[in-house]
């Protein structure tokens, strides 16, 4: 009994370790791009999932306006 | 589409300075660049990356860091895409 119980507490851990690490790891081509709604320079807000079935789409990350990109 | 911590209104200048016409996206409170795993923590930006999302919204291409300055690798990336519709 006490076996199957640290057997089953086993499994749940490994359960909940592998989804933390899907949840922080690092994005990996392959994986769902997370949705997000963020304004544009004029202030429309723009959403990944408009984009959905429509357009293939660049994101470029730069780390800070008027530093050369 | 760009995205950096900047301001709106830092985006809308710098937009108007070099000339782009593509949206330039405002994360100013770092949620999605802390979402996106790219969230500099000794200096509060994003690490330059470059991502090549297909229509149904899979990661199919990433840039990080110095490969990020060269859009080569996107734009084949792209292509790649772009090619996979025509068939």
């Amino acid at each position: 009994m006490q076996t199957r119980l640290r057997v089953t507490a086993g499994a749940m851990l490994l359960a909940l370790a592998s989804t933390l690490a899907a949840q922080t790891g690092p994005l990996k081509v392959g994986d769902k791009a997370p949705d997000f709604t963020l304004p544009d320079q004029s202030g429309n807000k723009v959403s990944l999932n408009q984009f959905q079935g429509k357009k293939n789409l660049v994101l470029a990350f730069y780390v800070l306006a008027f530093t050369g990109g | 589409m760009g995205v950096s911590v900047d301001s709106q209104f830092a985006n809308k200048a710098y937009a108007e300075q070099i000339g782009v016409t593509f949206p330039l996206l405002s994360d100013f409170t770092r949620e999605i660049t802390t979402k996106y795993g790219i969230l500099n923590d000794k200096l509060p930006v994003a690490h330059r990356t470059t991502f090549v999302i297909d229509k149904d919204g899979v990661i199919q291409h990433i840039d990080r860091e110095a490969e990020a300055l060269d859009p080569n690798n996107a734009h084949a990336a792209c292509s790649v895409l772009e090619h996979r519709k025509g068939q």
